[in-house]
């Protein structure tokens, strides 16, 4: 069932959605997805030479993975707008040393309505929503505004 | 860091098709599955798109942003044509704003502007200031019609 304008009020939260660990092996495959080939997501050497320890995911795949996380909870077509701010990076998880590197990699989406208003003749929710990884560091924070029936 | 006579600069339209197995491609990877057997099949199946009411096989809600990276010779192009410093490149911030829909087949055009360009923080912080540039695009489809805004956000270390 579509959620409706009426099911939803001010305060309260969309579903939690926790992504699966994220590894380097999904960094290049959003990189040929998205045809972002910044050597700053898979480049080892690139990264040495610019003093960082290790890849780190691009903002855009915490994102789409934010944005997964909000079209399994309404239509994407009633999406009217989308806003993330890129808070902090996000190291993949080490195939070698999982138990240390899952939870720096693991992306948990929340959100809460703030707002119902009508506007251009429909009836719009806004939301905010932050994504945070399993260690609780801040990954991104924003909003989205849908129009629901 | 970024060159400040850029300011305005419209960068040239670029063309492109939207193609079907790249929305596919995309949903699978944000959705950080393996194949496409695991994602909603509206990415990838026209009966089950038209099913969900949607007019073709849309793309997903960040699918826009891939439009700078296969037209114009992707972040390169951007990043010469501003005099931005590739290792010092951040994305700081997103927005889209979706004033119609994009399907599979759609040929899409891209303008982008600098719509900003600015300092945050203070100097005389080492590591503390950073350049800001604001991109913004337009979106428009084979019908000339606007389907989508973007603005995105970079800033240099």
């Amino acid at each position: 069932m579509a959620i409706t304008y009426d099911d939803v009020k001010i305060g309260d939260t969309i579903p939690t959605y926790t992504s699966a660990p994220i590894t380097r092996t999904h960094l290049v495959r959003y990189a040929g997805a998205s045809g972002d080939f910044n050597p700053l997501h898979h480049d080892e050497s690139f990264i040495k030479m610019i003093g960082m320890d290790n890849v780190i995911a691009h903002g855009m795949l915490i994102m789409g993975i934010t944005g997964e996380a909000i079209t399994s909870w309404i239509d994407q077509r009633n999406l009217r707008s989308f806003n993330a701010r890129f808070l902090s990076m996000t190291e993949p998880a080490d195939l070698n040393d999982m138990e240390h590197t899952t939870g720096r990699a693991t992306i948990t989406i929340s959100g809460k309505i703030v707002k119902k208003y009508e506007e251009n003749g429909e009836k719009r929710i806004k939301c905010d929503i932050v994504a945070k990884d399993a260690l609780g560091s801040r990954k991104l924070a924003g909003f989205f505004i849908a129009a629901l029936p | 860091m970024a060159d400040r006579s850029k300011l305005g600069m419209e960068f040239p339209a670029y063309t492109m098709t939207v193609e079907e197995s790249k929305i596919a491609e995309f949903a699978v990877a944000v959705g950080l599955k393996d194949d496409k057997a695991q994602i909603d099949p509206i990415y990838y199946d026209e009966e089950a798109a038209k099913k969900a009411g949607y007019q073709g096989i849309p793309v997903p809600p960040t699918f826009m942003t891939s439009f700078f990276f296969w037209t114009g010779e992707g972040l390169m192009g951007i990043v010469k044509a501003l005099g931005i410093d590739l290792s010092k490149l951040l994305h700081s911030e997103e927005e889209y704003e979706y004033l119609g829909n994009i399907y599979a087949g759609d040929i899409i055009t891209r303008k982008m502007k600098v719509v900003e360009m600015f300092e945050r923080g203070k100097r005389d912080r080492i590591g503390r200031f950073v350049d800001v540039t604001v991109l913004e695009t337009e979106i428009i489809n084979q019908r000339g019609e606007l389907v989508a805004k973007v603005r995105s956000t970079m800033m240099e270390r």
